[in-house]
């Protein structure tokens, strides 16, 4: 993914000579191509994020279009205040990007931990906030931020991610369409999807069909998507790399309370925890109920039983952790 | 592009002064009207205010926004009452607008906001913002070939925040010598003296250290002021710091120099004595 958004990159700043790229200190040699071409529009501000968010809002002043790239977690976190005021408040068109969002660099430690990254852009009442599930995916996406006129925060997992193939194309603020199926449908956001879409191929050698959306658009959530889906099934299956509070969970949990009938729904997640002892995220992602076995397992029991039943064991299933 | 109208320069000093008194008289009616304090640190930075948008700044109330305009970034968006005066003097903003200071939907809320007032160039109220926008605003202009001035106007409180240094880094690193940054050293903060908190350490050598050509002048002289903005850009290739030493209050011997005048809004009998003192009136009160 790291790949394919440095090539979105190059596209968008060959297509738009406004685009100006920022980083923190990080990205080493993925950004050669960029610097090569396009020089003085490659600034790497040193290991300051606010100065780093800063100085993207001054350029987005005098008509840049600014892209601030870091570590998801320093750039979330460490330059909360910056985004908050400099970026958002004035509705600048910065585009903040996070490398490693999630648990990407699991075995890195709490540092380096990104799963509460789009519960914080989200707070923000301008940002668009965006976690693509493949390259394919941030290719689609990553050029259609810079048709936004304020703030965009997209999550770009790691190197070496394969695409998985859909036919419905990413739009921006839509959700996406990955696999149809009936009755119950799994509803996921950023890199997890590949994996849902893993869990989904076990489950259809059994005949479970679930449907698969991408939403790669927290942050407006297409809600009519939502609503044409309650129209379907039984239950939603909220699968994210975030914390509960804060991202796609809190989301469609706040679009459901709204209605006064609707799906069950029931998530597959991290749990509100910190994570110690630098698992690699694979390892993670297992010990914490989410891999694609255990997405399956989820699925197939939803599958079998009734409509709502297993919403509250879910939930007491998760909270273990 | 459309063309910079320059302020026809106004370098008599004596009229500077009677500008700032009628600023200041202005700074503290409105403090008492609307309610809100912080004219310690708006009375220290009148000199400052009033030699650049009358002597340096080429800016034009005709044309706010006009693209070769210098930029002028507000950073302590707390004492804004003294800007909003200036503005007002300058023919930017109606001069009636300065009696809803603080007041609810007034465009002169009791911290800028772009929203309130567009023609401004930033919002301020949070400490440590102004000058990391000035330095990207710098080096895109400067990628434009646009020979525009861009200056930051500071407190020495701000210069606590981290985000300061940062980009003060940043702008030797890319040397913005069209970056002029004003420290409003009054040496007072919200409850403590700045000396204090810094470590007694000077702030020109701080700048220095950073790699910017720094010079400490008396921020509530004219003269010195103008001689500084006439030395700018002080070195080549790197951006320029005057530590401008002022006094807390300037102007009004009852609230010089004393942390209370951070936050203490004015009685009635005070802003009488104010003005006596300084022998004008508030520009909305002629």
């Amino acid at each position: 993914m790291r790949r394919a958004f440095a090539d979105a990159l190059i596209q968008v700043a060959a297509e738009n000579p406004r685009v100006m790229f920022l980083t923190g200190d990080l990205g080493f040699q993925v950004f050669d191509t960029f610097i090569q071409r396009y020089g003085p529009r490659y600034l790497n501000v040193g290991v300051a994020e606010a100065q780093l968010v800063c100085a993207a809002a001054g350029l987005a002043l005098e008509g840049w279009r600014p892209v601030v790239y870091s570590i998801a977690s320093f750039m979330t976190g460490r330059a909360y205040e910056q985004i908050r005021i400099s970026v958002n408040y004035p509705n600048l068109p910065v585009v903040v990007v996070g490398a490693g969002g999630g648990y990407t660099y699991a075995a890195s430690g709490v540092t380096h931990h990104a799963a509460d990254d789009l519960g914080l852009m989200s707070l923000l009442p301008n940002m668009t906030v965006v976690a693509p599930g493949d390259p394919n995916e941030i290719m689609q996406l990553f050029p259609q931020l810079f048709q936004l006129p304020g703030p965009s925060y997209i999550r770009v997992g790691r190197f070496g991610e394969k695409s998985y193939t859909a036919d419905a194309p990413a739009a921006l603020g839509r959700a996406r369409l990955l696999r149809e199926g009936e009755r119950l449908a799994m509803v996921s956001t950023g890199d997890i999807a590949p994996v849902v879409i893993q869990a989904v191929t076990m489950l259809n050698a059994e005949g479970v069909y679930p449907s698969v959306y991408q939403m790669h658009t927290v942050k407006p959530l297409d809600t009519a998507a939502l609503d044409r889906l309650a129209e379907q099934v039984e239950t939603l299956i909220i699968v994210e790399e975030h914390l509960p509070p804060g991202g796609l969970w809190t989301a469609v949990s706040d679009w459901r309370v709204r209605r006064e009938r609707g799906p069950a729904l029931l998530r597959l997640g991290p749990p509100h925890a910190l994570v110690l002892g630098n698992p690699e995220r694979d390892e993670l992602r297992q010990h914490l109920q989410y891999d694609a076995q255990s997405i399956a397992d989820a699925c197939r029991a939803v599958w079998h039983k009734a409509r709502g039943v297993l919403t509250g064991m879910a939930v007491d299933a998760a909270q273990q952790f | 592009m459309i063309e910079v109208t320059d302020i026809k320069p106004r370098v008599d000093v004596a009229q500077l002064a009677k500008i700032a008194r009628q600023v200041r008289a202005t700074c503290v009616q409105m403090a008492h009207d609307g309610k809100e304090g912080h004219l310690s640190s708006a009375l220290s930075c009148v000199d400052i205010l009033v030699a650049l948008y009358n002597y340096w700044l080429r800016v034009s109330p005709e044309n706010p926004k006009s693209p070769d305009r210098d930029r002028f970034f507000f950073s302590k968006g707390h004492a804004c009452t003294a800007l909003y005066a200036v503005l007002a003097d300058r023919g930017f903003i109606p001069k009636e607008w300065l009696s809803t200071y603080a007041q609810h939907n007034s465009p002169l809320p009791n911290h800028t906001c772009i929203y309130a007032l567009p023609l401004l160039e930033c919002s301020a109220g949070s400490l440590g913002h102004g000058l990391g926008i000035a330095t990207g605003a710098a080096y895109g202009l400067r990628l434009d070939g646009v020979d525009a001035r861009v200056v930051v106007l500071m407190s020495d409180g701000e210069c606590n925040e981290g985000s300061v240094w940062e980009g003060a880094m940043f702008a030797a690193a890319k040397h913005l010598d069209r970056l002029l940054a004003i420290v409003d050293y009054n040496g007072i903060q919200a409850v403590g003296r700045s000396d204090e908190l810094m470590g007694h350490t000077s702030l020109e050598q701080k700048f220095r250290a950073f790699g910017w050509a720094a010079r400490t002048i008396n921020g509530n002289d004219s003269s010195e002021i103008i001689a500084a903005l006439d030395d700018f850009p002080f070195e080549p290739g790197r951006p320029s710091a005057i530590i401008a030493k002022t006094v807390g209050g300037a102007g009004v011997s009852f609230m010089e120099d004393q942390v209370l005048w951070h936050y203490r809004v004015p009685p009635t009998d005070e802003v009488q004595r104010a003005l006596q003192e300084l022998g004008e009136k508030p520009l909305h009160r002629g």
